[in-house]
């Protein structure tokens, strides 16, 4: 029917190769995740915190990350600084891009969160002796957390999504890396391209299903 | 009447039938247009001048190509990776893009006689010490993701069992790593090793030694049920070697010298 | 600041590349928008099990990176089906796609913020299914609607810059084609990340601002 003989077998044979890599990407992933979150809650906070120069820092972290292709963040990660001699393996330098990525949406992801959240809970805690920083901590956060929680996911989708542009700087460990690398020795392009697009999609399934569990247990009132 | 129509109805499908056998070939001429995958990152065989125009020793060789079908030639920019879908894909008709034709890849693409045969040098950051090629051993070294040299590199890391391979998406990245000292050390051809140190664009690389390869030999590529483009391709390549066309490219854009031998001594194609 | 061998020839060079990272933006998000609104309010009015193949389809768009959903409408439609498309044809459709999965999302969205009992007012005084949509839910739907759009519309510009695997020159690549040759990487990134920055930011603020200014009355 097709003038193209599918050679299913074949490809299908790497599979092992290919789920080794899906651990890398869904590793890369979570590690940026994690930090990025992290990462997220500061620049919050800096931007609460009055001070222009922490204020200043912040958004324009989040205005870079959220207005340039992350193409760009992570090819400017591996090849951009180390114009400066500052150098970092293509896992790092994926990472670092996927990462300043995420924190700069998150943080504005946080930010909207925050007007869901009425200022005077900050100054009941502050009148209980809390210094601000407990009152973010122990009032405020938790709370932005769980209203950015499916924002959250998203990113995180994205997150996954993202680390295909790993090879752009060489990395060959993650399912996409791994994929065309399979693919420059055997040029079985679509059958290869078509089993790696099955895998993301089962992790984001998973991913999207995992985040609506915890938020069943995490939020019940 | 009856028969009048049988007859139109036979001449119908003997026309059709000769349209559909028209194959690749028949549409290149008729087209009037020959497109060419060339990666245009990997001189001297493919670059760009100041004006950002295609040139090179493929391109050139494309523009042989086109001649001799009656045809304009038009140059596809084809990073290594995307050759094949490239071809596939039907947005090129045959590939002059220093492609080595091994045999997991003839599974897919069908290959002409060699048209170029390529030796490879190991070229180490100016900071690395390194005194052969067995020097890249447990060090972080790179090529050109999906290239002959990239595969036999990778390899090579795995046998030593330590080091770090890095494939990188254009030849030009990989020679950006390595002057940027991200990378030890690549394995190229010697052409393109030498043009990349000759240029000056990347400071700080050297070449060290030959990498112990067997002799890269290249091949233009079509779709492998295009015997009739294939037929034409050996020809060409033959007329090309024949005429003195070949050795006046290779002077031409790789320097004064012997161009490769591109037969194999004991063996017929 | 800079010592740079850059020439006009090189500056029109990538402005050509940003042309066509414009064009292709601007093709998909009008043809992804369209698609994205008609899935939307086909999914509202069908109920989800209905919905289901075209809702499927949309998901996939949104799960699967666009690298890879480019490689293989490109294998696909070329190697499979032997359909003469250029790149970037293949680049758009892919987009445009990509475009309508989350517009439909968007425009579904805004439907359900429409308070029923304003619809169900509307349909009592006599209108019409078409005119509560045209009178009623798209004014209301829009206002809810069009921040995020604008964000999706940015965030299509951004993505198109991996069109660059089915052989379109847009922006980023043009960087890289003269990033080979100049090689100066810093300055030349810099310039593409301007340029995106440039056209991304102000529309990104006018997004932000219409949000403020319509959610506050």
């Amino acid at each position: 029917m097709f003038g193209y003989t599918f050679q299913w077998k074949q490809a299908l044979s790497k599979l092992p190769q290919m789920l080794d890599g899906a651990l890398v990407t869904m590793e890369i992933a979570l590690l940026s995740m994690a930090i990025g979150i992290a990462l997220a809650v500061l620049l919050t906070l800096f931007r609460l915190s009055g001070n222009r120069v922490l204020n200043g820092f912040a958004v324009t972290w989040v205005e870079v990350a959220r207005n340039t292709p992350a193409l760009f963040q992570i090819y400017m990660a591996h090849f951009g600084v180390a114009s400066f001699g500052i150098h970092f393996s293509p896992f790092t330098s994926l990472l670092i891009g996927i990462t300043f990525n995420n924190a700069g949406y998150l943080a504005e992801n946080f930010r909207g969160a925050l007007k869901a959240i009425p200022e005077t809970q900050t100054r009941a805690g502050r009148s209980l002796g809390m210094t601000p920083l407990e009152a973010f901590g122990y009032i405020v956060m938790p709370q932005m957390l769980r209203i950015a929680f499916l924002p959250m996911t998203n990113q995180m989708v994205w997150a996954i999504l993202m680390t295909s542009l790993g090879v752009t700087v060489g990395l060959n460990i993650d399912l996409y890396g791994v994929t065309q690398d399979l693919n420059a020795l055997t040029f079985r392009t679509f059958e290869l391209f078509a089993i790696a697009g099955v895998i993301f999609y089962l992790i984001t399934k998973i991913i999207q299903l995992g985040a609506r569990l915890v938020a069943a247990r995490l939020f019940r009132y | 009447m009856k028969l009048g129509l049988t007859l139109g109805g036979i001449a119908a499908a003997v026309v059709l039938a000769t349209a559909a056998q028209a194959d690749k070939l028949d549409d290149i001429i008729a087209s009037g247009t020959l497109r060419c995958a060339v990666t245009l990152d990997f001189p001297p065989m493919g670059m760009r001048d100041a004006s950002n125009n295609p040139i090179g020793f493929d391109v050139d060789y494309c523009n042989d190509l086109a001649a001799a079908l009656g045809v304009t030639a038009e140059i596809v920019d084809t990073p290594f990776p995307e050759r094949i879908p490239a071809l596939m894909s039907g947005r090129v008709d045959v590939g002059v893009a220093s492609t080595s034709d091994t045999l997991e890849r003839a599974k897919t693409v069908g290959f002409s006689i060699p048209y170029y045969a390529f030796e490879n040098a190991v070229v180490a950051n100016d900071k690395v010490e390194m005194a052969d090629w067995e020097g890249m051993k447990g060090k972080t070294v790179g090529a050109t993701a999906g290239t002959y040299e990239a595969i036999w590199l990778e390899g090579q890391v795995k046998a030593w069992g330590e080091g770090e391979f890095r494939p990188y998406q254009t030849q030009a990245d990989v020679f950006l790593a390595l002057s940027q000292g991200q990378l030890d050390a690549t394995v190229s051809t010697v052409e393109v090793a030498e043009a990349n140190v000759k240029s000056g664009n990347f400071p700080g690389i050297k070449i060290v030694d030959k990498a112990p390869m067997v002799p890269d030999y290249v091949a233009l590529f079509t779709m492998r049920n295009e015997y009739g483009l294939i037929n034409y391709l050996d020809l060409f390549v033959n007329q090309q070697v024949r005429t003195g066309r070949y050795a006046e490219l290779y002077k031409k854009w790789v320097g004064d010298g012997e161009p490769a031998n591109l037969s194999v001594p004991g063996v017929d194609r | 600041m800079f010592d740079t061998a850059l020439s006009a020839a090189d500056l029109w060079f990538l402005t050509k590349g940003a042309g066509m990272t414009i064009l292709v933006t601007a093709v998909s998000v009008v043809f992804g928008t369209v698609l994205g609104i008609v899935f939307g309010v086909f999914r509202y009015q069908l109920g989800a099990i209905w919905a289901a193949p075209v809702t499927f389809v949309l998901d996939v768009s949104r799960s699967i990176p666009l690298l890879i959903q480019l490689v293989l409408a490109n294998a696909f439609l070329g190697t499979v089906l032997r359909l003469q498309m250029s790149g970037f044809t293949v680049a758009c459709m892919v987009l445009t796609l990509y475009t309508a999965a989350y517009c439909a999302e968007i425009v579904r969205g805004g439907i359900d913020a429409v308070p029923l009992n304003t619809r169900r007012a509307a349909r009592s005084l006599g209108m019409t299914w078409a005119q509560d949509m045209r009178y009623i839910v798209m004014p209301l739907a829009t206002r809810v609607a069009l921040p995020s759009w604008i964000g999706l519309a940015l965030g299509v510009m951004k993505d198109s810059a991996l069109v660059y695997v089915v052989q379109v020159v847009e922006l980023m690549k043009s960087t890289q084609i003269l990033i080979t040759r100049l090689q100066e990487p810093l300055f030349l990134l810099l310039i593409c990340g301007l340029f995106y920055f440039v056209i991304s930011f102000p529309l990104a603020r006018f997004g932000g601002y219409l949000e403020k200014r319509w959610s506050n009355d």
